[in-house]
């Protein structure tokens, strides 16, 4: 009788269907992805983790020095001003996807502005406060614990706003070098903002009258929907890279990272809609911050602007006049591909801009 | 990812819609820059406010009667932990001044600096090809 032979399977046993969906099983377990409250708690580690010290806190402002991972760092201090909607750790968000950690590494001295959610008491905030006295007493702060009377200046988003506009009133001031990133001057380059914003119907006024603090979910809500489908891709995107635990962090951490809208105080938010979407006055050299007026053309220090290609949230219309209107001789804009947050946290960043920052930045850091 | 994963209808349709997503998104943000949009939007704001502050006095009244902590209670409690939570980083900060301080003054006193404050690099470095 002869000897029945098992026909040879294409299959490996890794490939086959027992194991495929014993290693589903066990990944899904491991993710415990019924409950994402395991993974949110290992997130919840993994953000912001670079060492810093508190070194000044004021209101809303939290300054942070980051401790030097370098043995010797450049003279001038660097100190980086986070938009006051956004929280923080986005430039911090995990080893290797760091720019605070990168720029660190590169031997920089490096202080964050970062904000926390303002409460009743802070609702009286303006414009004013965060852009002159809150800046002004943070170099002032950053100068003490350096000893270096110069200090290099980096903004994000509304952040550079606020960096931009208090270098144009102290225009002879300490800020040696400013860099922006994506930053807003130009109104009419934010199409939906503005037409929302001037409607006979919204009024600010009594929205800010009524709440004191707008809260951070209407503020996620009018970013939503510069892009409203834009979170349903990213579901579908990480359902089809659910295999990819990298992938998988990583979206999870951006998700976490834009639900966490910060909320602004309501005077604040006065200001944005009367005097920057509305009157727009900041190109017009109209903007007033108390007594004082913010003209651009002021700022006669290097000067760096950053805009994203695919940037939603600052299309480049609403950014690109800032290089124009900045005075200085010594002025550079570099426009990257990418959207506004990969500029700062995204997986190319670290090929793409920030090696472009350092070769700028390092030699004014000296 | 295997090849049955890339034929599965479902992966097609969502790579399908990551791809298609922008237009789709510019076309309903197109709709919503609309003036007529804009304006049912603010007066939609404005009745929004308006049934919040109706409904949250009537709910507040309700709640005092039942003896139960309103919305504002909360809030009154969230900014007093809020407050508490400021003086503590201020007490953080004064800390690390006074630890700065003494370490300072050892060192100036020629005594063994005590490790309570972070060791400070040199401020002298230059640019890769500068020095």
């Amino acid at each position: 009788m002869a000897q029945k032979i098992p026909r040879p399977s294409s299959e490996s046993p890794a490939d086959s269907v027992e194991a495929r969906v014993k290693k589903t099983v066990e990944r899904t377990l491991a993710r415990n992805i019924p409950g994402l409250a395991l993974q949110q708690a290992d997130l919840d580690i993994e953000v912001g983790q670079t060492p810093k010290e508190l070194v000044y806190t004021r209101d809303t402002l939290r300054l942070y020095h980051y401790l030097p991972l370098t043995d010797e760092i450049y003279r001038i201090p660097l100190m980086i001003v986070m938009s006051p909607v956004a929280r923080g750790y986005i430039l911090d968000l995990a080893k290797g996807q760091s720019f605070i950690e990168y720029l660190l590494l590169q031997g920089y001295d490096v202080y964050l502005m970062d904000w926390i959610p303002p409460r009743r008491e802070h609702a009286h905030l303006g414009m004013e406060q965060f852009a002159l006295n809150l800046i002004d007493e943070s170099i002032a702060r950053v100068q003490q614990e350096s000893g270096e009377q110069d200090v290099n200046v980096i903004g994000y988003c509304m952040g550079g706003l606020l960096a931009a506009m208090n270098a144009a009133i102290h225009h002879d001031g300490p800020i040696k070098n400013l860099v922006c990133f994506t930053t807003p001057v130009n109104s009419d380059g934010m199409g939906l903002y503005k037409t929302w914003a001037t409607a006979d119907a919204f009024d600010i006024d009594r929205i800010v009258d009524e709440l004191g603090i707008i809260p951070g979910d209407m503020i996620n809500a009018s970013i939503q929907a510069l892009r409203p489908l834009q979170k349903r891709a990213n579901q579908m995107l990480l359902l089809n890279n659910v295999e990819n635990d990298a992938f998988v962090k990583a979206s999870l951490r951006f998700d976490r990272w834009a639900a966490e809208q910060l909320p602004i105080p309501g005077e604040l938010a006065r200001d944005m809609v009367r005097d920057f979407l509305r009157g727009n006055k900041l190109v017009k050299n109209q903007y007033r911050l108390g007594d004082k007026l913010v003209e651009l053309g002021k700022i006669r220090k290097p000067f760096m602007h950053v805009a994203a290609e695919f940037d939603h949230i600052v299309p480049t219309a609403a950014s690109s006049d800032l290089i124009k209107l900045v005075g200085s001789k010594d002025k550079e804009e570099i426009v990257v591909r990418g959207g506004h947050v990969s500029l700062v946290a995204g997986g190319n960043a670290v090929y793409r801009l920030w090696p472009q920052l350092d070769k700028w930045l390092s030699v004014r850091s000296t | 990812m295997s090849t049955d994963e890339k034929l599965n209808p479902m992966h097609l349709w969502r790579e399908w819609f990551v791809k298609s997503e922008k237009a789709w998104s510019q076309a309903l943000t197109e709709m919503m820059g609309d003036e007529k949009f804009s304006q049912g939007m603010g007066r939609y704001m404005q009745e929004a406010l308006h049934t919040h502050r109706m409904f949250s006095e009537a709910m507040s009244q309700y709640l005092a009667n039942l003896n139960l902590p309103s919305r504002s209670d909360v809030l009154d409690l969230s900014d007093r932990l809020g407050q508490v939570e400021d003086s503590l980083a201020a007490l953080h900060v004064e800390l690390r001044e006074h630890r700065a301080l003494l370490a300072r003054n050892m060192r100036n006193a020629g005594a063994a600096e005590p490790n309570v404050a972070p060791v400070r690099p040199a401020r002298t470095k230059r640019p890769p090809g500068h020095s």
